[in-house]
């Protein structure tokens, strides 16, 4: 790849490797939590997931764990970062494309996503199993929608937070009220009424459930698909704009 | 405003120009940082815009840069406006900046595949010049201060560009790498780059540069070669000795060029300008007992600029501080 998106993805990804911030809370955190709360509740069909396997309902919830940590955590301290060191300014001043940094940034977030979520599937296999998937269109678009959704809204953090500091405890901040509620918390029945409907109006909880409901048969979630597209869009047009160099 | 550039000049613009800046402004907030700056840079020279902290120099060069919008006034850069023309720009111009880092991370090999375009090829060879070959596997955050400033002249350098701006260059380096990265700038003069140096270095200025622009507060003071700024700016040359016995001092105060004689007992120190040097050395050596304590000091560039910082050329401060108590 000789292009500059090119040369910055194949940088970036190297990049990424190395950072343990990335490691600890994109591969890591994710599978290590879904193996303790995973096995917490057992495997017998519970009707507070919606009458499924409590395993299958965690292994088909924590993808999207993978999408907001890349999109909360990773992305805005990473951003954040190169805006306070003059990074980005140098990149400029090289001649790199007004385009080509925010094209990588996306790319790489889509494919640390792709490669978290991908080993969060093969731990899971020996462990729980994986549901098998009801509706595999849905699912799929759910989570590309979701990640697309969530890069974006990482980058455009990262864009807008003035340093790396900053970004990462305003990402934490917004990581784990998500995480809880939205994806690897308790299931959304056994919520009261106060904190259900502050989980309903989050984000990632559209996400997960646009992924959940299709892939273990609970339900088509079309409502949540819609907001996670028009999520996607919004988010995916600022942020481009606003990581142009 | 900027006009649009690539079809028109800007008046008094010559083909040779690189760099070509009119009446240029930028405020930040209600204080102009440059206000009304002219600039010149030829094809082949190597520039140097001097001045204290604060002068404007590095906001002009972010402007140059297309990195800053200005508030008023015309740019030309190559040929373009590099505020509208910037994608165009960028290629051919190869710029170190003075506050900016690379990822902690990313290994100096990395960073040359990363900044070297297609075009280019002489990334080992620019890792070689400036002595980086061996930490070419090193992350970014182990390289010493020294060796972050060589891998962004590397970096600047990487895509053949046929204008350099450097900016603080040698900034933290020893003495024996400063002398490395000078030698590598004046290669790069020698190939007919065009460089343009901001610093507030002055001893660099003299060394490298085939003019400068000297700054105060957004403002062009003056410009011209170093030995010229020296000439119209410069403090009196000073010879000071201990007199030899049959020499008079009204002798001395009568030469061509004295402006002063100072004495404290027999020490002596005369000041003029560079005519002096010649006519007391020939006084000396006709009166057969020249000194051996004998010392000349010249003006340099930072006397110059000192100069022209204060207005007027100033009494030398050193044959002062030499003969505290002394008489005129």
């Amino acid at each position: 790849m000789s292009t500059a998106v090119g040369r910055l993805v194949r940088a970036e990804l190297k990049l990424m490797t190395r950072d343990p911030l990335v490691l600890t809370f994109v591969f890591a955190f994710p599978v290590v939590t879904m193996l303790i709360i995973g096995g917490s509740f057992g495997t017998e069909p519970d009707p507070a997931f919606a009458g499924v396997n409590p395993a299958h309902w965690y292994v088909a919830s924590y993808l999207t764990v993978v999408i907001a940590a890349t999109g909360l955590v990773m992305l805005p301290v990473h951003l954040a970062s190169y805006r306070e060191r003059g990074v980005l300014r140098r990149f400029a001043v090289a001649g790199f494309p007004r385009w080509s940094f925010a094209i990588a940034q996306l790319v790489v977030g889509l494919l640390t996503t792709a490669v978290a979520c991908a080993l969060l599937l093969i731990v899971a296999v020996p462990v729980y199993g994986i549901p098998a998937v009801h509706d595999t269109w849905r699912v799929g678009a759910a989570l590309a929608l979701g990640a697309l959704g969530f890069v974006s809204l990482g980058v455009l953090l990262g864009t807008l937070l003035p340093s790396a500091r900053a970004a990462q405890a305003v990402g934490l901040l917004l990581f784990f009220p998500s995480f809880l509620l939205g994806a690897g918390g308790p299931p959304p029945n056994v919520m009261g009424s106060a904190l259900r409907t502050i989980a309903d109006r989050l984000p990632l909880t559209l996400v997960t459930n646009a992924v959940r409901g299709p892939w273990l048969g609970v339900g088509n979630a079309s409502g949540s698909l819609l907001a996670v597209a028009i999520l996607a869009a919004a988010a995916t047009v600022v942020a481009a704009r606003r990581a142009v160099l | 405003m900027c006009r649009a550039a690539g079809l028109g000049t800007i008046d008094g613009m010559s083909e040779l120009d690189v760099v070509t800046v009119r009446g240029l402004r930028k405020t930040y907030g209600t204080r102009a940082v440059v206000d009304g700056l002219d600039l010149d840079v030829h094809a082949g020279e190597i520039v140097g815009l001097i001045g204290a902290n604060g002068a404007g120099k590095t906001t002009t060069v972010e402007c140059i840069q297309g990195l800053r919008r200005p508030d008023a006034g015309m740019l030309r850069v190559l040929g373009y406006d590099p505020v509208t023309q910037a994608e165009q720009l960028r290629p051919l111009v190869g710029s170190q900046l003075q506050d900016s880092a690379l990822p902690d991370r990313l290994r100096v090999g990395e960073a040359v595949e990363l900044f070297a375009t297609s075009r280019t090829s002489d990334g080992g060879e620019l890792l070689e010049r400036f002595g980086l070959v061996e930490r070419r596997k090193s992350p970014f955050s182990s390289l010493s201060g020294g060796e972050r400033q060589r891998l962004f002249l590397v970096l600047a350098l990487l895509n053949r560009p046929r204008l350099v701006i450097l900016d603080e260059l040698t900034q933290g380096l020893d003495p024996s790498a400063r002398r490395s990265v000078w030698a590598a700038v004046r290669q790069l003069h020698d190939a007919g780059t065009t460089v343009l140096l901001v610093t507030h270095e002055l001893d660099e200025a003299e060394a490298l540069c085939d003019r400068v622009f000297v700054m105060r507060s957004g403002q062009v003071l003056d410009a011209g070669p170093p030995a010229e700024l020296v000439d119209r700016h410069g403090r009196r040359a000073s010879v000071r000795f201990t007199l030899p016995v049959g020499i008079p001092l009204d002798g001395l105060r009568h030469l061509d060029g004295v402006r002063d004689v100072e004495w404290d007992g027999r020490r002596v120190a005369v000041h003029g300008d560079r005519r002096i040097i010649a006519h007391v050395g020939a006084v000396l050596v006709r009166s057969g007992s020249v000194p051996t304590d004998l010392s000349v000091r010249v003006p340099d560039l930072e006397d110059a600029l000192l100069g022209l910082l204060d207005g007027e050329p100033a009494a030398d401060a050193a044959a002062e501080d030499e003969l505290v108590g002394g008489h005129r």
